[in-house]
């Protein structure tokens, strides 16, 4: 019985199995001929393509963010390519060759190893979050493969010599922050809570640090576990602290009880959210007005240049929402790596970090950044790079500090 | 000084009476039909999405929308007790566990797929007013909330006490085999009993989603309070639930004002520690009420 069912099995199967070696022979006789016909010729008048890789994280947890970069990686090679690609390799393609990172370090690892030695790459950009830019930097660096990102950890500036930085660092970021808390008020009493892992300790020290160079006294300093349920009792201690400002170090979700709380305790206090996940769109879309007045730090802004607002308008044309940091300073990094591989003549990764090296551009795309100038030191960090002040004024982030960057005027709330 | 306190302490209450809905939906569970829903945090989720819809596509207020989610998780309480849970309820414990664990896993991951980690909050008039009564500030949006919950548990009460349905609810969470032995219907009671328990966790939801954000883990953070206040206020026990729920509030509010924002739970695990050294039982005594 056994025995006569397991035979009637095999045989339909293997008529499956010589249907599908017939259609794969035709298959490969098909892409031969269309191989012979079409693919050849093209060789002939097309300067080979210039790949640059591009490694983002476009599921897993950081996967939000990261595909907007991927949304702005695309439209930096179209823009480039639609005005003629690299005119010194006779007009010669960017290649964008994109790599979902999954938000995970050891992915990235893998992703970024098998990225280099799969293709013959010019130069690679990404990764936006610090943790998996170190590891890519990391692997760039041995197969020497230049590697050019917005990540702001000031550890991507030690030891590495593949890898260049046009944007504020991190120890930037939080100096800002205090300097804003001035424009406030002359005696800022600044309340800093902060969620109690690495992310929210290291930051709110750095705060710490550099409050009493900055003349800013802090008031309260306390951590907090996050994911919370209710806002009201922080808020109730930041309201018994006297503080005139509070820095808040969260992710998104406490940042929005919190920011409510405030609102409906009433509290008289100039919040701070710093950067990350307060600078996107999809804040303002869960907090609403209320996050008009509030304020943050940023490494680019939409309205840093001209060329900038040029970039944000097509970049709303194609997603809907205006380009955050990541977003516009990716298409300005890609900019960058056009004005290497022109001067460099060539698509050798090696020639490409040497021209990156030498790069100084004060205009066009390539010097959309707060300060309007790129140039790198021998550590890969840009000597210009500062981070800009920003605030939420209608729905939109409008830069409000440092003075020559401020597009618009800090709106006292 | 006072106003501190004394703000602490109303804040506590206000987010204790969520922490209550919650955990009276585990404690009657358990109580009625002796298994511990793991899966309680995900129903409150299913609640807050379902006044999420309701209020961005058709506008509908979160309070209004307490007439939808309540009904469709007291549905959905009778279908998994009558399809699921029944088919599980023998001497073995471990069954009925990875029962409710595995309903938990799969309504998160599905509401993930779905719904992506994508945070979603509802904006309604009430949202951010308060009431302002001499240098006290309380949130309208959670004192609703409050209300409503203290009235929901009100009325459960009321039917477990004067209702034929709800004696006999009380009867098999005392002793089952007698309640059968009087001619009490084990199904169509735990059925009602489940029922009931998920409507809770829908109000919970509806009634959160003007002041928190609704995400597919969210479930996991109510929850783990609920767990709590259930053995503390001695497992099966509604009133007991429903106290242990507002002290933990207060006690989460104090600790964070006094001991460290961080701390706000190492208090009310030290608490239940305390609780359960002195009177292993549960503040309600023993009994399941």
């Amino acid at each position: 019985m056994k025995k006569a069912r397991k035979d009637s099995a095999e045989k339909p199967a293997n008529q499956v199995s010589l249907r599908r070696q017939s259609r794969r022979e035709f298959m490969i006789k098909t892409a031969l001929a269309a191989g012979a016909f079409g693919a050849v010729p093209l060789r002939g008048w097309a300067a080979d393509p210039i790949n640059i890789g591009a490694l983002y994280p476009t599921t897993g947890s950081m996967a939000q963010i990261g595909v907007g970069c991927v949304a702005a990686a695309k439209l930096a090679v179209d823009m480039v390519n639609e005005a003629g690609g690299i005119k010194s390799l006779g007009g010669a393609k960017l290649n964008l060759i994109i790599s979902d990172v999954q938000s995970d370090t050891t992915v990235t690892r893998t992703e970024t190893d098998r990225l280099i030695t799969g293709n013959k790459l010019s130069a690679i950009h990404g990764c936006y979050a610090s943790a998996l830019t170190l590891i890519a930097s990391e692997v760039a660096e041995r197969a020497k493969v230049p590697l050019i990102t917005g990540s702001s950890s000031d550890q991507l500036n030690k030891g590495r010599t593949y890898t260049f930085t046009p944007f504020a660092r991190a120890s930037q970021f939080a100096r800002a922050q205090l300097q804003m808390s001035k424009l406030v008020s002359d005696t800022p009493k600044v309340a800093v809570i902060f969620e109690n892992t690495a992310f929210g300790t290291s930051t709110s020290n750095g705060l710490k640090e550099l409050a009493p160079g900055e003349g800013v006294e802090i008031v309260m300093f306390e951590p907090y576990s996050a994911g919370f349920t209710d806002a009201s009792p922080l808020i109730n201690k930041v309201k018994s602290s006297g503080a005139n400002a509070l820095f808040s170090v969260s992710y998104l979700n406490d940042l929005i009880l919190i920011v409510r709380t405030v609102k409906q305790f009433g509290l008289n206090v100039s919040i701070n959210g710093g950067s990350g996940g307060f600078v996107i769109p999809d804040f303002y879309k869960n907090v609403g007005k209320l996050a008009e007045g509030l304020q943050g730090v940023a490494h680019w802004n939409h309205d840093v240049s001209e060329d900038a607002q040029k970039v944000n308008a097509e970049f709303k044309k194609r997603t809907g929402d205006f380009a955050f940091e990541y977003a516009g300073g990716l298409i300005a990094q890609t900019f960058m790596l056009v004005d290497a591989l022109e001067r460099a003549g060539s698509a050798d990764p090696q020639k490409v970090r040497e021209a990156l090296s030498t790069l100084d551009v004060s205009s066009g795309y390539a010097a959309m950044a707060p300060g309007g100038k790129v140039k790198f030191g021998p550590d890969g960090k840009n000597i210009y790079g500062h981070p800009v002040g920003v605030q939420w004024q209608n729905g939109d982030l409008a830069s409000v500090f440092p003075k020559e960057d401020a597009r618009a005027a800090l709106l006292k709330i | 000084m006072w106003e501190t306190v004394a703000q602490a302490v109303i804040n506590g209450l206000l987010i204790g009476g969520i922490y209550a809905l919650v955990s009276i939906g585990v404690t009657l569970i358990f109580g009625v039909v002796k298994i511990v829903n793991f899966a309680q945090g995900e129903f409150v989720m299913i609640g807050m999405y379902i006044s999420f819809f309701l209020a961005n596509q058709f506008g509908i207020d979160p309070l209004v929308s307490l007439l939808v989610s309540m009904p469709v998780l007291f549905l959905a309480g009778v279908l998994i007790q009558h399809f699921l849970i029944r088919r599980v309820l023998g001497p073995n414990d471990m069954p009925q566990i990875f029962l409710t664990f595995a309903l938990s896993l799969l309504l998160l991951n599905l509401a993930l797929m779905l719904f992506t980690a994508n945070y979603r909050t509802v904006h309604t008039s009430y949202s951010d007013e308060a009431l302002h009564i001499g240098g006290l500030y309380i949130p309208v949006a959670k004192l609703i909330a409050f209300v409503v919950a203290m009235a929901l548990s009100g009325l459960l009460w009321l039917f477990l006490h004067t209702t034929d349905l709800g004696k006999a609810m009380r009867a098999a969470a005392q002793n089952r085999d007698v309640a059968m032995l009087m001619g009490i219907n084990p199904n169509r009671v735990f059925c009602v009993a489940l029922g009931i328990a998920l409507a809770l966790a829908g109000a919970a939801g509806s009634l959160l989603m003007p002041f928190y954000s609704a995400y597919p883990f969210v479930g996991q953070v109510f929850v783990l309070m609920a767990f709590v206040a259930v053995v503390l206020g001695t497992l099966g026990n509604v009133i007991g639930a429903l106290i242990a729920s507002l002290m933990m509030g207060v006690a989460e509010s104090l600790g964070i004002q006094y001991v460290g924002a961080d701390s706000g739970l190492i208090v009310v695990f030290a608490m239940l520690l305390l609780t359960l050294a002195f009177k292993p039982t549960g503040l309600g005594g023993g009994r399941a009420r």
